[in-house]
């Protein structure tokens, strides 16, 4: 890499953001400045960034080469291929490795090893396990306690019968699907020739329906039959799927009878499973049922710390508070806000803090994400002023109406992208005209009447959160 | 008796060379961020109000796309694809949602992207739990319409994209007069070309006036 280039790189390293940087100086690749005074070009990976650095960073680019060169120097932007300068990205699942690409095996064991590799990736993707999934970086809490110690004991002893089916139930977002990954996943540790297989009810529909369009049921049968441990999620999902239903009682059968372990997560417990028959519930009630419930705060504390230290970002208690405190019904909503947050930062080049987790999640949480619509402003406007709503469609023309009717309509021309005629049909089909003049009533009386200022500025508050 | 012209006027296919940013720095450096092949996060969100610019990121974006309005049960949605832009996702209906939550589990499983579009942040949509929980488990950002100053430099850019030459006068008129989010004004840009291409005549004030008067459905 050329040598005003790195100098150039570094300089906007310490000038910029990581996000930034990464995301559009980063890309960047520079040609021609062995002849500089013919002029630089910088090549961008896609018109996006290019356009982004030609209006933001272009000047400064220019800047940097005339300081480096001690002569003026002009930067042109083309489109080219992308610099060789890939992110530095650690691979987040250990079991699911990137796919082998620019293969530069060279002696025998290394074939044969990559073979290996490759056979044992494949028998483990058969699982359609999540490896990211383990017992290790889940959270445990009041909430979860429970079905933890059953999920733990049913993959140290699968197929024992009092835990046999394991139904797992809880509301969405709670967590099902991470213990039964890690239920198959700690089996397959202690036991890499179990037959383990995870399939969402969906999934399992559409294997009975291509079973049957394929007429290949002896197939579907016999490969279900064959596993070792059976982990169905969701399985409300089965609800009115008649064909399915009975294609899984017998395979849970001949499983149970197998002593082969079952495990299955549902939105809510078996008998309150709409549209499912009688005989399945009755099965999924012999082994033991466990309930997941919404963390209290100290575990959804917990969870954000937990999961910002997979980050690599240490999270202050006053911050993880902060955000446990907003979003309280599910563990992924508070995963996203997570996510919002350091990228927030990453975006500012801040660090993290209350001030700035509250600036992140203004929009995700709080009263601000209210959109304004003129209904929304007539009726913060009525209730305001004490009148009602219909005065506003009025054609009521005493000052009490009239004045927060005009107010609301410059409200409206403000905080809305209508139209002056469609804000006049919004006020009882009012002409354009009149809303033009409210408008530039209300803008006057602003630099004049200091209560009518107040209101105003008020209502923008309530308004805009 | 009316003239047809011939279909030769340039249309310009969403893409994000011709997106105006505006304020919306941070939402599309996320996205940019995402959209990069080393990315590992499955799902980005953008929320927003209508004509603030979200349809024409996701078509921008290269993902298959889905519009929901147009395929509320998402039948169209070939799985195969590794990047999905599901658009309007407040208007799934019941099919569509477990249509949805499918392709996010399956996505998930793959290592492939979904980059969603919403009226509202996940919290206030109205579907299915298991569905809006998902939605609100990626990357949610919030993309704000343009300033006016920004959607009268978004318009001219338009104009003279088009070799259009419109008077002076002619952006606080529209402004006035029709609505102004950025999909309503480009559209109305579109019928003044073609109104003007049709009568032979240049752009003025009383053209965009019978303009306005033709096209109140924009």
């Amino acid at each position: 890499m050329s040598s005003f280039w790195t100098s150039c790189l570094s300089q906007f390293e310490q000038e910029l953001p990581p996000q930034q940087f990464n995301t559009w100086i980063r890309p960047l690749r520079l040609e021609g400045e062995e002849d500089c005074a013919r002029g630089l070009r910088l090549l961008a990976p896609n018109g996006f960034i290019l356009k982004w650095v030609k209006e933001r960073y272009l000047a400064r680019i220019e800047e940097l080469g005339s300081e480096y060169f001690s002569v003026p120097v002009s930067v042109t932007l083309t489109l080219g291929e992308r610099a060789a300068a890939p992110l530095n990205m650690t691979s987040g699942s250990p079991g699911k490795a990137p796919p082998v690409t620019g293969a530069t095996v060279t002696s025998g064991t290394a074939v044969k090893n990559a073979s290996l590799v490759d056979q044992q990736r494949s028998s483990y993707e058969k699982t359609r396990l999540i490896p990211t999934f383990t017992f290790d970086n889940l959270v445990v809490g009041k909430a979860n306690d429970l079905a933890r110690a059953a999920s733990r004991q049913v993959a140290i002893s699968p197929g024992e019968a009092t835990y046999n089916p394991l139904f797992i139930y809880g509301g969405a977002g709670l967590g099902k699907t991470h213990l039964v990954h890690a239920i198959g996943n700690q089996i397959l540790e202690h036991d890499p020739d179990k037959v383990v297989r995870y399939v969402h009810a969906e999934d399992y529909y559409s294997d009975v329906v291509r079973a049957y369009q394929q007429k290949s049921f002896d197939v579907f049968k016999r490969y279900y039959r064959s596993l070792d441990v059976l982990l169905l999620d969701d399985v409300q999902f089965f609800n009115n799927k008649n064909r399915t239903q009975e294609e899984f009682f017998y395979v849970f059968n001949a499983l149970s009878e197998s002593k082969k372990q079952i495990v299955i997560s549902c939105d809510t417990y078996p008998k309150n499973i709409s549209g499912l028959e009688d005989r399945l519930i009755t099965r999924f009630d012999w082994g033991l049922t466990v309930q997941i419930e919404p963390p209290e705060t100290e575990m959804r504390v917990a969870i954000l710390k937990k999961k910002a230290e997979v980050e690599g970002v240490a999270l202050d208690d006053e911050v993880a508070f902060y955000v446990a405190k907003h979003l309280r019904s599910n563990v992924r909503e508070l995963e996203g806000a997570l996510k919002k947050v350091l990228a927030y930062s990453a975006f500012h080049g801040r660090q993290i803090s209350l001030d700035l987790a509250k600036e992140a999640l203004k929009d995700l949480i709080g009263s601000v994400n209210r959109q304004i619509t003129v209904e929304n402003i007539q009726k913060t406007v009525a209730d305001y002023f004490k009148i009602k709503v219909a005065d506003l469609f009025s054609k009521k023309r005493t000052r009490v109406i009239v004045r927060p009717r005009q107010i609301a309509m410059w409200l409206a021309k403000n905080l809305t992208s209508q139209s002056y005629p469609s804000i006049g049909d919004a006020f009882g089909g009012r002409d354009h005209t009149t809303v033009l003049h409210a408008v530039r009533t209300i803008d006057d009386l602003r630099t004049k009447d200091n209560e009518l200022n107040h209101n105003v500025h008020v209502l923008l508050q309530v308004l805009k959160g | 008796m009316r003239q047809l012209i011939l279909d030769l006027l340039p249309e310009a296919p969403p893409s994000l060379d011709n997106f105006v940013a505006g304020s919306n720095a941070e939402a599309l450096t996320g996205l940019a961020a995402w959209l990069a092949p080393t990315n590992r996060e499955s799902l980005f969100l953008l929320w927003g109000e209508a004509g603030a610019g979200k349809s024409h990121l996701l078509q921008a974006s290269q993902c298959a796309y889905s519009d929901a309005r147009r395929d509320p049960d998402l039948s169209t949605v070939e799985p195969q694809n590794d990047c999905h832009a599901v658009d309007h996702v407040e208007a799934l209906d019941a099919a569509g949602q477990i249509a949805l939550f499918n392709l996010i589990n399956r996505l998930r499983a793959s290592g492939g992207r979904l980059l969603a579009a919403a009226s509202a942040p996940p919290r206030r949509l109205a579907l299915r739990e298991d569905l809006r929980t998902r939605l609100g488990s990626g990357l949610v950002y919030r993309l704000l319409p343009l300033s006016d100053a920004e959607k009268l430099a978004a318009l001219g850019e338009q104009a003279r994209a088009r070799g259009l030459v419109l008077p002076p006068e002619a952006f606080s008129y529209l402004f006035l007069r029709a609505p102004r989010d950025m999909r309503s004004l480009a559209a109305l840009l579109t019928a003044i070309d073609r109104y003007s291409l049709e009568q032979k005549r240049p752009i003025t004030l009383p053209l965009l006036r019978e303009v306005l008067q033709t096209s109140l459905d924009i």
